[in-house]
C-alpha cells in the first residue's frame, strides 16, 4: 500500500530527484573526484573538448532504438566492426585524407545495413529482452568478425598491404596505424581559440546529426517509430508494421555507429583491430544513462551532458585514486567499476519504476472497476 | 517417419543437434590426425568435473523464474573470498579445502540474499541488470583484492609488498584434493579424476533431494506459476531469494572445485566474462530461460566441454591454425542468443 | 528506377574518392642523368616543393621522397648555390594513374626533356 504513492503523488522536487538520480550522483562523484585528483582546469577542459568531438556521433546513435522501445542497443558494436572493416580496406588500399575516410564510409554501409538487419531481427525474436540479446549478439559478432579479420583476411580476402598483415602472412596485425586518415575530418578546417584546437568540421557534423534526429521524429516514420515505442498493440491497430518498423530503427542505429566508430578512430589515428569496439557499447551506454536518459526515454541533451559527466570521471578516476588511497591501479579499477556500476544502478533504477508504475496503474484500473460496479449495483455487494 | 523427425528438430532445436554431431565428428577425426582419443576423452572428462558445478548452480535461479543467472560472478566472488581466506590462515589438505568451501558458504548466503533482494524488486528485467551487478562486482573486488589486508607470502606481489596478485597457485594448499582422491590411473596419460567426480555426483545429489522437500517445490510452483502459488499461500518473494542464495552457494562451491583441479586462484579481471560459458553449457543440455534440469546440467557440460576440449586439437592439427578460440566465442555466445530468440515460441 | 540510379552514382563516388585518396610514392633524384648518349649533370642543391608543400633540400646525388594523394601534381624546384636562393624556378605538372608511382629526375627536369618523369606501376 506504501508504494502505491511512490512516482504519482510525490512533490514535484523528489520527482525530479528520483527521475534524474544517476547524474546528479555521478556529478556530485564528479565534483569530488575533481579537486582530488589535482589535475589543472584547462586540461580537463581540453580533453572534454576532444572526447566531445571524437564520441559524440556514436552515443547519438543509440536515440533512435530507445525511440522504438527496444532499450539500450548493445548492438552498435555491430555497427562500430562494420566501419572498422572499412577502414582496414582502405588503409590496404592507401586512400588518405577525407576521401579515405568518405570511402571507408562508403564501403562499410551495406556492411552495416546488413549487420543491422540481422541484428533487428534477432531483437525481434527476443521482445522483452531485446538488451540481453543485444549484449550477447555483440559478443557472437565479435567472434564472427575475429573469424573473418584474424583468420579470413590475407587468406580468403585479398589483403595486398604487408604492412597491415601479421607476420604469419595473413590475419590483420593487431594495432594498425591509422596515419593516412588520421584527423581527415577534424582537421578539414580547425579554429585555434585560446590554445584550444577546434575541430569545426567535426562539430558541424555532430551538429547535423542532432538536427537530423530532431527533425527524423517529427517525420512520419520517426511518428511510426514513435509510436512504436510506446505501445506495440496500439501501433500495430493503426496499421503499422511493428516488426519491420524495428528492425529499420536498429538498422539506422547500426549505420549510424558504424560512421561514428570511424569518426572516433580517425580522432585517435590508431586502431586497436580486435579491440577497439568491445568497449564501445558499454561505454556509450553509460555515458547516455549518466546523462540522464533512461530505457524508455533518451533525448538528444542526454548524450552532451552524458559525455561530459562521463569523460570527466574517466580522466580524474586514476589520480583521484591514487590521491584516495595511495594506488594509481585503483583508479583504473574504479573507473570501470563506475562505468558498469552506473549501468547496473540506472537498469535497476529504471525497471524498478516502471514496476511500481505498472502496480499502481493496476491498481488504479481496479480501484476504478470497483467504483464503476458498485456505482451499476447501488444495492451493494458482488 | 519424416513428421517425426521434424518433431525431434523442433523440439531439441537446430543448433544442438549440428553441435552434437560436430562433437561427434570431432572425436571420429581425433585419431585421424593422431591425437590420443583416450586422452581426449580422459580431459574431457576432467574438464566437466572441473565446471559441472557451475553449470549445476544456475538450475534453482531457473526454476524460481529468476532467470538465467548472469550475475553468476557473485557467487565466485564468494568463492574466490573463501579460497584466499583459506590460503592466508595456511590451511592445507583437506581441511584448506573444506575451510575454503566453508568461508565460501558464508558469504555466499550473503551476496545471495543481498543479490536475491534487489532481483525482486525488478521482476521481469533481471538478466541485464544482473549482468551489469555482476560485472560491477567484479571490478569492485578489483579495488578490493589491492586494499584488503591479506598477508600471506604467497599470494601477494613481492616487491610492492601490498595487494594480492593476479594468479594465486594453490599447490602445496590444496591442489588436486580431489582430483588425486582415489584416482583411477590407466596407463601414463590417463587418470581419473574419481574424487572430483564423485564430489559433482554429491552435489547433484543434494539438489535433486533438496527440489523433492516442500521449499523444493515451492520453488518450482514459483518459477512455473508465481499467481498460482501465492494463490496457494506460498510467498514468492521469499522463495526466490531461497533460490538465489541456493544457485550463489553452489556457484561458490563451483569455482573453488574449479580452482583445484585448476591449480591457480583467478583474481581480478578473470572472473568477469564466466556466467556466459556457464549459462551456454546448460542451453546447450536443452534448458530454456524458463526451463532447466539436472540432465540439462549434465549433457550440457559434458557437450560444451567436448567442444573446448576437441576442437582446439583437432582444428588446429588440420587447418594448421589457432581458430579455437574465435570458435568457442562463436559457439558459445551464438548459443545463448538462439535460446534468448526462441522464447516466444515456447510461451505461444 | 530511383535504387539503380542510386546505386550506380554512389559507385561513381567511390571510384571518385579512390582516385582522389589513393595515395602515391614519388622518388625525386637530384643525380645526373643519361639518355643515350647525351649526360645531364647536377651541380646545384634544389628547394622542392610538391601541390605546394615544401619537401625540403636535396644536395647533388641526393634522393628524396614524397607521398601524395590524387591525380594530377605539381613539382616546383627552386635552385640554391651556397645555401642562398639564386632566383631560378621550374615547374611541371604531371598526373598519375591510380596505382603508379613516379621517378622524377632534377637535371632532366630542367632540361626539359621528356624522360624527366618515369611512371612505374
Amino acid at each position: 500500500m506504501k508504494q502505491q504513492n511512490l512516482t504519482k503523488t510525490l512533490n514535484p522536487a523528489v520527482q525530479f530527484l528520483i527521475n534524474y538520480a544517476v547524474p546528479i550522483i555521478f556529478s556530485i562523484l564528479v565534483a569530488i573526484a575533481i579537486p582530488l585528483s589535482g589535475l589543472p582546469g584547462d586540461y580537463l577542459v581540453r580533453e572534454i573538448m576532444t572526447r566531445l568531438t571524437r564520441n559524440s556521433f556514436i552515443i547519438l546513435s543509440l536515440l533512435i532504438p530507445v525511440m522504438a522501445g527496444m532499450g539500450m542497443n548493445f548492438s552498435i558494436v555491430l555497427g562500430a566492426m562494420a566501419g572498422e572493416i572499412g577502414l582496414i580496406f582502405i588503409t590496404d588500399w592507401q586512400i588518405v585524407g577525407i576521401s579515405g575516410m568518405l570511402l571507408a564510409m562508403l564501403i562499410s554501409t551495406p556492411l552495416a545495413i546488413l549487420l543491422g538487419y540481422f541484428g533487428g531481427i534477432v531483437l525481434n525474436r527476443a521482445k522483452g529482452r531485446e538488451m540481453v540479446t543485444g549484449f550477447m549478439l555483440a559478443f557472437l559478432m565479435n567472434g564472427i568478425y575475429q573469424l573473418v579479420v584474424l583468420y579470413g583476411m590475407g587468406n580468403i580476402i585479398p589483403i595486398s598491404n604487408s604492412d597491415i598483415l601479421l607476420p604469419r602472412e595473413y590475419g590483420i596485425r593487431n594495432a594498425i596505424d591509422l596515419v593516412g586518415v588520421r584527423g581527415a575530418l577534424d582537421k578539414l578546417i580547425s579554429l585555434k581559440v585560446g590554445g584550444l584546437l577546434i575541430p569545426v568540421v567535426t562539430l558541424l557534423v555532430i551538429a547535423a546529426l542532432c538536427m537530423f534526429i530532431i527533425w527524423f521524429k517529427k517525420t512520419m516514420l520517426g511518428q511510426e517509430i514513435r509510436s512504436v515505442g510506446q505501445d506495440n498493440n496500439v501501433a500495430k491497430i493503426s496499421g503499422i508494421n511493428v516488426g519491420n518498423t524495428r528492425v529499420l530503427s536498429i538498422i539506422i542505429s547500426t549505420v549510424l555507429a558504424c560512421y561514428g566508430q570511424i569518426i572516433f578512430l580517425q580522432n585517435i589515428g590508431t586502431m586497436n583491430t580486435y579491440n577497439s569496439h568491445e568497449q564501445v557499447g558499454v561505454f556509450a551506454i553509460a555515458a547516455l544513462l549518466v546523462g540522464g536518459a533512461s530505457v524508455k526515454k533518451a533525448t538528444v541533451p542526454n548524450v552532451f551532458v552524458g559525455v561530459i559527466l562521463f569523460h570527466t570521471m574517466f580522466i580524474v578516476s586514476p589520480r583521484a585514486g591514487k590521491a584516495l588511497i595511495g594506488q594509481a591501479q585503483l583508479g583504473e579499477y574504479f573507473r570501470v567499476f563506475v562505468s558498469y556500476g552506473v549501468i547496473a544502478f540506472s537498469l535497476a533504477l529504471y525497471a524498478w519504476r516502471a514496476r511500481v508504475e505498472k502496480e499502481n496503474d493496476r491498481r488504479k484500473a481496479m480501484v476504478l472497476k470497483r467504483e464503476i460496479l458498485q456505482s451499476t449495483n447501488p444495492a451493494g455487494g458482488e | 517417419m519424416k513428421g517425426k523427425i521434424n518433431n525431434i528438430i523442433e523440439n531439441v532445436g537446430l543448433p544442438r543437434i549440428i553441435i552434437f554431431f560436430f562433437l561427434v565428428l570431432l572425436f571420429a577425426l581425433a585419431p585421424i590426425v593422431g591425437i590420443s582419443l583416450s586422452i581426449s576423452i580422459n580431459d574431457v572428462i576432467v574438464r566437466f568435473g572441473m565446471n559441472g558445478i557451475l553449470v549445476l548452480s544456475l538450475v534453482p535461479m531457473v526454476k524460481s523464474g529468476c532467470g538465467l543467472n548472469f550475475g553468476l560472478q557473485l557467487g565466485i566472488i564468494a568463492g574466490l573470498l573463501g579460497a584466499v581466506i583459506s590460503i592466508e590462515m595456511e590451511a592445507t589438505g583437506f581441511a584448506g579445502f573444506f575451510m575454503a568451501i566453508g568461508i565460501a558458504i558464508f558469504f555466499a548466503v550473503i551476496l545471495g540474499f543481498l543479490y536475491g533482494a534487489l532481483l525482486n524488486k525488478i521482476k521481469g528485467d533481471e538478466m541485464v541488470v544482473a549482468t551489469y551487478i555482476g560485472f560491477s562486482s567484479v571490478s569492485f573486488m578489483c579495488i578490493m583484492w589491492l586494499i584488503l589486508p591479506f598477508k600471506s607470502p604467497n599470494m601477494i606481489w613481492p616487491y610492492g609488498g601490498t595487494g594480492l596478485r593476479t594468479t594465486i597457485s594453490n599447490q602445496g594448499y590444496w591442489f588436486h584434493i580431489l582430483t588425486d582422491f582415489l584416482q583411477i590411473k590407466i596407463g601414463n596419460h590417463i587418470a581419473f579424476p574419481t574424487g572430483t567426480i564423485l564430489f559433482f555426483i554429491f552435489l547433484v545429489f543434494l539438489v535433486w533431494a533438496f527440489f523433492r522437500t516442500k521449499t523444493g517445490t515451492a520453488i518450482v510452483a514459483v518459477g512455473s506459476n508465481p499467481e498460482y502459488a501465492k494463490s496457494c499461500g506460498v510467498n514468492v518473494d521469499k522463495m526466490r531469494i531461497i533460490s538465489v542464495i541456493l544457485s550463489t552457494t553452489i556457484a561458490a562451491i563451483g569455482i573453488i572445485v574449479y580452482e583445484e583441479s585448476f591449480g591457480f586462484i583467478q583474481l581480478y579481471m578473470a572472473p568477469l566474462y564466466m556466467a556466459f560459458p556457464a549459462i551456454a553449457a546448460l542451453l546447450l543440455g536443452g534448458a530454456s530461460v524458463g526451463k532447466a534440469s539436472i540432465k540439462n546440467v549434465i549433457i550440457g557440460a559434458f557437450l560444451f566441454q567436448g567442444i573446448l576440449t576437441m576442437t582446439p586439437s583437432v582444428i588446429n592439427n588440420i587447418i594448421m591454425s589457432d581458430m579455437s578460440e574465435s570458435i568457442r566465442i562463436v559457439l558459445s555466445n551464438g548459443m545463448i542468443v538462439y535460446a534468448l530468440t526462441r522464447t516466444m515460441r515456447e510461451r505461444s | 528506377m530511383i535504387s539503380i540510379t542510386l546505386v550506380v552514382a554512389l559507385i561513381l563516388i567511390g571510384i571518385f574518392l579512390y582516385t582522389t585518396g589513393k595515395e602515391h610514392k614519388i622518388l625525386i633524384d637530384n643525380k645526373n642523368f643519361k639518355v643515350g648518349e647525351v649526360a645531364y649533370n647536377t651541380n646545384a642543391t634544389y628547394k622542392i616543393w610538391i601541390d605546394n608543400q615544401e619537401i625540403g633540400l636535396l644536395e647533388e646525388d641526393e634522393r628524396g621522397v614524397a607521398m601524395v594523394a590524387g591525380a594530377s601534381h605539381k613539382i616546383v624546384i627552386e635552385e640554391m648555390k651556397d645555401k642562398v636562393l639564386t632566383g631560378e624556378k621550374y615547374e611541371k605538372k604531371f598526373k598519375l594513374k591510380t596505382n603508379e608511382r613516379a621517378t622524377i629526375n632534377i637535371p632532366a627536369m630542367i632540361n626539359d626533356i621528356n624522360e624527366w618523369i618515369d611512371k612505374i606501376n
